[in-house]
């Protein structure tokens, strides 16, 4: 059973507070919308989570291990894996090579030919199978998404931050990524997703975190959410008398 | 054979032509080319570790000449300062070790009136050769040398951890200049830039193939210099096949990720230099036993240059297109030395030659950014591949429902 527990996050910057006492906590596979206006904490609070950056105070557990002050690689192994704002694909690798890094590093045992066969289901399953060869170089920006995904599904991780995963991303293959984010979700993965694309928030996830300033301003279903007026203030706007779906897809900084 | 194949059967070929060469020239050069194909290794060697380390890992070092330097002078001060006597001198540091007397020689500087001053050298007077000194086995200085590269490599990994390109790279030129300055600056025990002498590789002389070989001979040194040229290959193209190279290539190509999929990317920052290190120390211990001197002037930036350059002529992401631009360049140098005339004019090609070496880097950058022999070495390899995607997508069409 998935459980990850954030308990009083705080991470400064020099006299900024990036990040003010942030508790939550994740029980199952739950696919959870983080979102936030710009310098709202979110990417913070995600290096926090992976290990990249040490809080100030506060502790992260996943399934019972404290995390927080683990090495990214170690937060990795344990479990949580994570994609990046703008894509880092390593380019001058295969694709299938690019699937080998996370499956080899977290070295269970598994032969090579067990690894290249789930490289290939995981391929097959984001239909880039016919790229394996193909430097990352040679995708396009949506593909380059999926194989940072499959990257992630070597991993065979409990918790995935997917961060913008649709920025940049054709709305016809956002569409498509939806549903390989709702497969990997039922297929018993938690996963943190951080979007400005209200559409895609609230069409995929069932909670919904706000943050504003570093505080975690709102934690709940996204209706609710959507009507807390804290929340309307800081991210999604007061411009329209419904704050339904007339204003999705609107994220105003 | 398979198209692909054929990178590796002309690579055994080349071996196979070096490994015949001394026996089947035989022209009035024959010690010069034997020389240069010599230094042709050694910067070989120094341009493919140089490859694995930056074009693999991605850690621009301008450090691979003080490696070398570690291991040269290494060996050097220890053929230098070691000796093993029967009977202690009585005026030397020594220490009783298993029946023999392992001697230190005091650092006396360089100047002719202090060698008297020399305390084994006093003993030896005193002995009036009714004892003889042992000098230390040259292959155990070669051995110190390539490990103290490594613990200067790993010293240098562990510094330079948090530094990336520019940065990096500057950090790195920063300790080979220190370092070279440094031994200019002992002149005590380096002998500063009068350089410090080594024994040769084969003092004795060495029996080959049923023929013995004075130590002057070329051909034991050329042999050994190529057989570690391709134990350093054998090892860069397993450890580039093993996770290893998967992992200090996610390594160049973006540090973060790369630990945000599990790699130890310190473990593998570190490995790489000290692996990287321990290569040009050994190719810098045996070169330095080789030419029978080393001086600080070795270490210069102009030298990392050269090696820089050669790597990247070849194709700096492929430890074996390295090691060949290296020999190509080294060998062209070499040959681009001869001066003509045009008419009244006389080209000097010894300072020309760098010129034209010069232009060849750049028109290299500029056009051809993986090097020359690296695409050819792809073309090969991965040519396939172009089309093997499209008869997949074309395939995956027609019977696929799309995506799900």
């Amino acid at each position: 059973m998935i459980n990850l527990v954030v308990k009083n996050l705080t991470r400064r910057f020099g006299g900024l507070h990036a990040l003010k006492g942030v508790s939550f906590e994740i029980d199952g596979p739950e696919l959870i919308g983080l979102i936030g206006p710009n310098g709202a904490g979110k990417t913070t609070l995600t290096n926090v989570l992976d290990g990249a950056i040490k809080p100030n105070s506060g502790t992260v557990y996943l399934n019972g291990l404290r995390i927080d002050q683990l090495q990214p690689y170690e937060v990795a192994r344990v479990g949580l894996g994570r994609t990046f704002q703008v894509t880092r694909s390593f380019r001058r690798m295969t694709v299938l090579e690019n699937l080998y890094v996370p499956a080899l590093a977290l070295d269970r045992g598994h032969s090579r030919a067990e690894i290249e066969e789930k490289a290939m289901e995981v391929l097959e399953f984001l239909t880039l199978d016919h790229l394996r060869n193909e430097h990352a170089r040679a995708l396009s920006g949506g593909q380059q998404k999926l194989l940072e995904l499959g990257r992630l599904l070597m991993l065979d991780p409990e918790v995935i931050i997917l961060d913008e995963p649709f920025a940049g991303v054709h709305p016809q293959l956002m569409k498509v990524i939806y549903r390989y984010i709702e497969r990997v979700n039922d297929a018993g993965t938690a996963i943190i997703l951080i979007s400005h694309q209200m559409d895609s928030i609230f069409t995929l996830c069932r909670r919904l975190l706000v943050l504003n300033y570093g505080d975690l301003i709102a934690d709940g279903v996204p209706d609710e959410v959507k009507r807390d007026p804290a929340v309307i203030e800081a991210y999604l706007g007061v411009d329209d008398e419904e704050t339904g779906a007339g204003q999705e897809g609107r994220a105003q900084p | 054979m398979t198209r692909e194949r054929i990178p590796q059967a002309a690579g055994l070929a080349l071996v196979l032509g070096f490994a015949i060469f001394p026996f089947v020239y035989t022209a009035n050069d024959y010690p010069y080319i034997m020389h240069t194909l010599i230094a042709c290794f050694f910067y070989a060697i120094l341009a493919s570790s140089w490859s694995m380390l930056s074009g693999y890992a991605g850690q621009f070092s301008f450090g691979h000449m003080g490696f070398t330097g570690v291991g040269a002078y290494t060996a050097a001060l220890f053929s230098h300062y070691f000796y093993l006597s029967p009977v202690p001198t009585g005026f030397c540091t020594e220490f009783l070790i298993g029946g023999q007397y392992l001697v230190i020689v005091d650092a006396i500087g360089v100047t002719s009136s202090t060698l008297t001053q020399d305390c084994l050298r006093k003993a030896l007077a005193v002995w009036d050769g009714s004892v003889q000194i042992t000098p230390m086995p040259v292959w155990l200085g070669i051995t110190l040398g390539t490990l103290m590269g490594g613990l200067f490599g790993l010293l240098i990994g562990l510094l330079v951890l948090p530094l990336r390109a520019a940065y990096l790279a500057l950090f790195t030129l920063g300790f080979s200049e220190i370092l070279r300055a440094a031994l200019s600056a002992e002149i005590s025990i380096t002998r500063g830039q009068a350089g410090i002498e080594l024994p040769y590789l084969f003092d004795a002389g060495i029996t080959l193939f049923g023929r013995h070989f004075d130590k002057t001979d070329k051909l034991p040194p050329y042999f050994v210099m190529l057989f570690l040229l391709l134990f350093c290959l054998a090892i860069m193209l397993w450890l580039a096949k093993s996770k290893f190279g998967l992992f200090v290539r996610a390594l160049r190509e973006d540090q973060d990720a790369a630990a945000a999929l599990g790699v130890n990317t310190t473990r593998y920052k570190i490995l790489v230099f000290v692996l990287t290190s321990m290569m040009a120390a050994a190719a810098g211990a045996v070169m330095a036993h080789y030419i029978r001197i080393i001086t600080p002037n070795n270490l210069m930036i102009l030298q990392m240059s050269l090696v820089v350059a050669m790597a990247v002529i070849g194709g700096v992401e492929n430890v074996v297109a390295a090691a060949i631009g290296a020999i190509l360049i080294n060998f062209a140098l070499e040959l681009l030395r001869n001066s003509f005339e045009i008419g009244p004019f006389t080209i000097d090609m010894t300072i020309w030659r760098l010129v034209v070496f010069g232009a060849l880097l750049m028109v290299t950058l500029r056009f051809a950014r993986n090097g020359l022999i690296s695409p050819i070495i792809d073309y090969f390899t991965r040519g396939h591949v172009a089309k093997e995607t499209v008869a997949k997508r074309v395939a995956g069409s027609e019977t696929a429902e799309g995506p799900p």
